[in-house]
């Protein structure tokens, strides 16, 4: 029964996904589409139980499985108008190229691609069975999301019983829907613990990762990387272990990448733009917007976006002020809906409990010496040293060495880079200011697991460093001499080579 | 040729990887130790129950021995008064490996409303969870208002903690 359950609920996400690609235009290759589907119909998912509840509609099986496969169903009204203009055949014809996943070049992988995926196969197994098997773990998420979700089930009710219980010790019936309605959902589909949507996003995020890393690497540097980041001990764990920040960290990146994707915006990072490039802007809004309704104090991250955004709108594109204005508009209006919901909505005025978020700032605000302090923690007791080696294993150190080398021996930054290195610094800074202005959002425990959504950007710096793009050139060139190209190498090494070529 | 050549590259990396320095420990304590738990758990018929018992551990044994005896008096009402954990830490010298859990955790756990020396509904308490080293868990009901205003008074310089 649950194996069904989970089939119908993977189907739901995939076609929500789909339906919500669909409508921002965005044309991506198979490996992206299908995974970013996925992960887009699990958020879309974490919002149906939460809006029933909204509504004061009982959550069980029918309610909530009928609400998940009509809003499936509602996301794809453009595909049903085209079918019913174009008719089936022509529709099913025009989808093919998302189906042709098995093509050659483009999934099978190389042979030197299979030992990276032997290792990254294991560890995924090892972490989706942890996730199937145990039960949720994490105080933060027992003393809340969990416990709300196992008495939702019983009561039909997000609502429940748990909070005529004394919550002096915890602040965590607090957090975030998103766990509350992921967890009631799959719990109702017959998983006692919960939890596997989890697995969905680790897989899913795994193979995009990849994808994206290749655009830019030979699969021999790309899949590196990837296993340097599935490494990462501390983001390792929270891949079967239900919480807020490794879902945060998936949707903060992916917004990135598609907002870096954006040549109006920040600059092209994709080897080819899309036709549709103020839609990859709104696009990422959504994806911020979905990181903000998991965790709401991404909204400051998505602030500190703009100004780049803004300059980089007014410097490169001819637009008018209000063109500029509207799409800006788009992109943060997500954010700011997704926090509205969380903080205001549901925190303020719905639940039974309630929160004063203005008694947790700190009252010294005049003494800066603090967050001096926190911006100094964060480096050296969070990325460098005995105990972060522990947490992130050595992909800070490669970042810091080949950083330091590009600046040394290149002596400058490419613009995809700069952008990466930006949202980096971004991060940084608001997360020293966070701590500083709240005094809950702690070092070794907040700070430590929103740093995860710094390790994805590194990669992403990385994957853009000039020297491992030499290095990946020069790989691609030596495979590529005396034998027909069979392989579809990095669009940067294959634009290094037509350059080499006209130089000639 | 050169394929071949890349796939040696590639699988020396691997191996490089999963062996130096902290990748290995980690590797060798974490996703290979996984690995042979699931040998044992793939054949495993533990239902839920047990499988919650093994990774909780001491507060959740402790909490479902609190249901049991509650349910064997059918005192599925009963409000369960916890030693804060400071006791354990400075007195006992328990505190590692022994924590009683936070009333949140206790209902999720058991379904039972628990209670702290600081929660509202302290004076409401009718049973009692000891630990100690020597008797191990025990629970006592508390039958008179005087006996519990001694409880709580002996923990007073006790403060609630995680």
């Amino acid at each position: 029964m649950p194996a069904i359950a989970f089939l119908f609920l993977l189907i739901c996400a995939w076609l929500s996904g789909v339906g919500l690609l669909r409508l921002f235009h965005l044309r991506l290759k198979p490996a992206y589409t299908h995974t970013l589907a996925v992960m887009l119909g699990v958020a879309a998912a974490s919002f149906i139980p939460f809006l029933l509840q909204l509504c004061y509609i009982p959550l069980n099986g029918t309610t909530v499985f009928g609400a998940l496969f009509l809003s499936a169903l509602l996301l794809n009204i453009p595909a049903f108008l085209d079918i019913r203009k174009q008719g089936l055949r022509p529709f099913l014809h025009s989808q093919r190229p998302h189906f042709q996943l098995f093509r050659r070049g483009h999934v099978w992988p190389k042979a030197y691609e299979i030992p990276y995926w032997l290792v990254l196969g294991f560890l995924i197994f090892v972490s989706v069975w942890r996730c199937y098997y145990l039960p949720p773990t994490s105080r933060d998420a027992l003393s809340g999301p969990e416990a709300i979700a196992e008495y939702a089930v019983r009561e039909q009710t997000m609502i429940n019983s748990f909070f005529d219980v004394d919550l002096w010790s915890t602040n965590n019936q607090f957090k975030s829907p998103f766990l509350i309605s992921l967890q009631l959902i799959y719990k109702l589909a017959g998983f006692p613990f919960g939890q596997v949507w989890l697995s969905l996003l680790f897989i899913c995020f795994t193979v995009f990762l990849y994808h994206a890393l290749k655009e830019r690497l030979h699969p021999l540097l790309a899949g590196l990387l990837l296993l340097l980041f599935t490494m990462c001990p501390e983001i390792y764990a929270y891949s079967f272990m239900i919480l807020y920040d490794y879902s945060n960290m998936v949707f903060f990146f992916l917004g990135l990448y598609f907002l870096f994707r954006d040549p109006a915006a920040i600059g092209p990072a994709a080897p080819a733009p899309s036709p549709h490039a103020s839609s990859s802007l709104s696009f990422a809004g959504l994806l911020l917007g979905i990181a903000t309704y998991i965790r709401s104090e991404t909204v400051i991250l998505v602030g500190l976006l703009l100004p780049a955004i803004l300059l980089m709108q007014w410097r490169k594109t001819p637009r008018s002020i209000k063109k500029i204005a509207i799409a800006d508009a788009l992109f943060l209006l997500p954010s700011l809906i997704a926090y509205y919901l969380q903080t205001n909505l549901y925190i303020q005025h719905y639940l039974p409990v309630h929160y004063n978020i203005g008694s947790l700032v700190n009252n010294h605000l005049e003494n800066w010496s603090p967050l001096f302090q926190r911006y100094r923690d964060i480096i050296t007791v969070l990325l460098f040293g005995t105990f972060a080696t522990q947490l992130w294993g050595y992909i800070f150190y490669l970042f810091i060495t080949l950083f330091v080398a590009e600046l040394i021996f290149i002596r400058r930054l490419n613009r995809i880079a700069r952008n990466w290195l930006y949202a980096m610094l971004a991060l940084y800074l608001a997360l020293g200011a966070l701590g500083f202005t709240l005094p809950m959002f702690n070092l070794l425990e907040t700070t430590k697991r929103a740093l995860f959504k710094l390790m994805p950007l590194v990669l992403l710096y990385l994957a853009n460093n000039e020297l491992l793009l030499r290095l990946s050139g020069r790989i691609a060139r030596w495979e590529m001499s005396g034998s027909p190209a069979s392989h579809p190498a990095p669009a940067v090494a294959i634009s290094k080579i037509k350059k080499k070529g006209q130089k000639k | 040729m050169k394929v071949f050549l890349l796939t040696l590259a590639s699988a020396f990396l691997v191996i490089l990887l999963i062996n130096v320095g902290y990748y290995g420990v980690w590797f060798r304590e974490k996703p290979r130790s996984y690995w042979f738990s699931f040998l044992k758990e793939k054949d495993d018929t533990t239902a839920e129950e047990g499988i919650k018992n093994a990774r909780y551990g001491i507060s959740y044994t402790i909490s479902m021995r609190v249901k049991a005896f509650l349910e064997k008096k059918r005192l599925p009402n009963a409000i369960v008064l916890f030693e804060p954990n400071s006791y354990y830490r400075d007195s006992l010298h328990i505190y590692n490996s022994v924590r009683a859990p936070e009333p949140a955790v206790f209902y999720y756990y058991t379904g039972l409303t628990g209670v702290w020396t600081n929660s509202p509904d302290v004076n409401k308490a009718n049973f009692i969870v000891h630990i100690t080293r020597t008797k191990g868990v025990t629970i006592e009901e508390i039958h008179t208002p005087e006996r519990l205003q001694q409880i709580l008074a002996g923990f007073k310089k006790y403060p609630p903690i995680l």
